[in-house]
């Protein structure tokens, strides 16, 4: 298997606005490479167009201008290879745990073929005994759990994760945290998350893009030279942590 | 006690106040309770001296009688079983009450005249009325059930269709939702007089009057359903690889679901409604035109005999389609527990 890789180049997107007559410019001029590997978080203020930038590599939404390549293959459409999780699980309530996640098989017909693979995801997040629960009787974690390993199912070449963890507790989330780079680090696919989270960014990630709003843009990307696991109390860690929440500071000043 | 083992029955048991020897003493006696009115309903039917002319059979008492014996099988089941008791508990006082009620209008018919006839026939009359006449009841039944359903289904087949189309399509949804905002409004039944005139034959005219009506309340909530779904559900399909067939079928039909049953339900009752108004108008068979001849021949008992069918068929009917719809939306929250 040859090494992917995801290419953003010089993407801007703009949005007709549909409550005046004007238009607003959610991305501007975006170039960023990801190799396969790469676990790349996304930081920034509200309005900085970290979601449409996910939106975008996922293929939901077309860039206005510029081109998205997958391993030189333009992005067209959406497509199981470029694999997302939401914010809110969006686990199909009418389904049950396990049809949940044996659908994006089913709607590739591949179910036949890999019907064990269901199982084993399920287990291996701990939810064995929850299979026939419908969604509505999971718990936050358990929801966005089954939400990962629905879209892990697919062995995506790209990974996007759109603040997948944001709506739970903490603790919830430092064991989600790991439970996700095991995951990554199974598959070692490229991985883009969009976090509000500076503390996580830097706990999961090689790189922290730092972006800056109206419109959006990259401020900055920092390299994480750290081990994994690593040590949230480290110098180096804590180092880090103040260099990007300064930087997000600055450009709270700036606007 | 184990934790493991523990059922719901019992944990509700424990967690309830703990009854009192006089509360269990209450319970008994209230189960029992329809069992004793219903003793009384008969003997005020057969002590009671009939007032002038009137004549009563055991027809009444039999029946009466059966359904004495089955609160009585239920009583003593429910010394065994908490489920039967339960619901015996529960229901015993209003049985106890529709008996009283029973026996309250046999006096006023039978036993005193209150209430005259022909207007007024004592149930023992309806009862005789219904079993003498059970052939053609039972023709009539089948005739109406066969129109209802004929009626039913095509018109919830085009509904759903129809509102597919419009939930996934603007193009239709621009040429089509026009009309049903315009027509959908008028009850379904005003056509009966024009459907009359122009259908070939009036079963397919009662059939279009029918279908016309439940076509409109599954389009409607169809439409209503598709339209809701969250786009974040879109979205998530999307990126698991379904096609836009996949969309509808796999995410919009299911999400709208608990609407379009909702529209199922509605309709179902629009097509009571339409068959009735239509057997009465201009079918010529079926229960609605059964009630509408006897009437004219001032039999009360025959048309009271129908009109009891008729409800308990719609309640079977509606009790049906309950059953479907807590199968099919099983996945929704209350439903499982």
């Amino acid at each position: 298997m040859t090494e992917s890789i995801l290419v953003l180049d010089n993407v801007s997107k703009s949005f007709a606005r549909t409550d005046a007559d004007a238009i607003t410019h959610a991305l501007d001029s975006i170039n960023l490479t990801v190799r396969q590997g790469e676990f790349v978080s996304v930081v920034g203020p509200s309005g900085c167009g970290k979601s449409t930038l996910l939106r975008l590599i996922a293929g939901l939404i077309y860039p206005t201008t510029g081109e998205i390549k997958l391993d030189k293959e333009k992005v067209e459409g959406a497509n199981p290879d470029r694999g997302m999780v939401f914010q809110k699980p969006t686990l199909f309530p009418w389904l049950t745990v396990r049809e949940n996640v044996a659908y994006s098989l089913k709607v590739q017909k591949k179910y036949n073929d890999e019907k064990d693979e269901v199982d084993r995801l399920i287990s291996k997040v701990g939810l064995d005994e929850f299979k026939d629960s419908y969604p509505h009787q999971l718990s936050g974690g358990m929801a966005q759990r089954v939400s990962l390993i629905r879209t892990m199912i697919n062995k995506p070449r790209v990974c996007l994760l759109d603040e997948p963890l944001g709506a739970l507790d903490a603790f919830t989330r430092m064991n989600m945290q790991d439970e996700l780079l095991n995951m990554w680090r199974e598959n070692s696919q490229i991985t883009v998350m969009v976090t509000h989270d500076v503390d996580e960014a830097i706990y999961m990630s090689n790189r922290v893009i730092v972006m800056a709003p109206r419109p959006g843009r990259i401020r900055e990307c920092i390299d994480i030279n750290l081990e994994y696991p690593r040590n949230r109390l480290s110098d180096n860690f804590v180092s880090y942590r103040r260099e990007i929440l300064g930087m997000l500071d600055f450009g709270k000043k700036e606007a | 006690m184990e934790l493991q083992i523990l059922t719901k029955q019992e944990l509700m048991e424990m967690e309830r106040a703990p009854k009192t020897k006089a509360d269990i003493l209450v319970d008994y006696v209230v189960c029992f309770l329809p069992v004793l009115a219903g003793a009384f309903c008969l003997l005020e039917y057969y002590l009671l001296p009939n007032y002038e002319i009137n004549t009563n059979t055991n027809v009444y008492g039999v029946f009466i009688g059966i359904i004495i014996s089955l609160f009585l099988a239920a009583f003593i089941v429910s010394f065994k079983s908490k489920t039967v008791f339960n619901k015996l508990r529960y229901k015993a006082p209003f049985y106890s009450f529709v008996f009283i009620l029973l026996t309250v209008y046999d006096f006023l018919t039978l036993k005193t005249g209150t209430l005259m006839l022909p207007y007024f026939p004592w149930a023992d009359r309806v009862l005789n009325a219904m079993i003498s006449d059970w052939r053609y009841l039972s023709d009539c039944a089948k005739n109406s059930l066969i129109l209802l359903f004929t009626g039913y289904f095509s018109g919830a087949i085009l509904g759903l269709i129809t509102g597919i189309a419009c939930g996934y399509s603007k193009k239709i949804n621009y040429w089509v939702s026009p009309f049903i905002k315009l027509l959908g409004p008028i009850p379904s039944t005003t056509w009966i007089p024009i459907v009359m005139v122009i259908m070939a034959s009036l079963f397919k005219g009662a059939v279009f009057i029918i279908a016309l009506g439940v076509w409109f309340s599954v389009t409607i909530a169809t439409i209503t359903g598709i339209s809701s779904v969250e786009a974040d559900y879109f979205d998530a399909a999307k990126t698991l690889g379904a096609t836009s067939r996949q969309l509808i079928f796999g995410i919009a039909i299911p999400y709208a679901m608990p609407n379009i049953l909702q529209g199922l339900t509605q309709g179902m009752s629009s097509a009571c409604t339409s068959l009735m108004v239509a057997e009465m108008l201009g079918v010529e068979s079926g229960l609605g035109w059964y009630i509408n001849w006897q009437k004219s021949w001032a039999e009360f008992s025959k048309m009271y005999g129908a009109i009891i069918l008729i409800c308990l068929i719609f309640i079977v009917v509606n009790k049906v389609l309950a059953i479907v719809k807590k199968h099919i939306l099983k996945w929704q929250e209350g439903v499982v527990q």
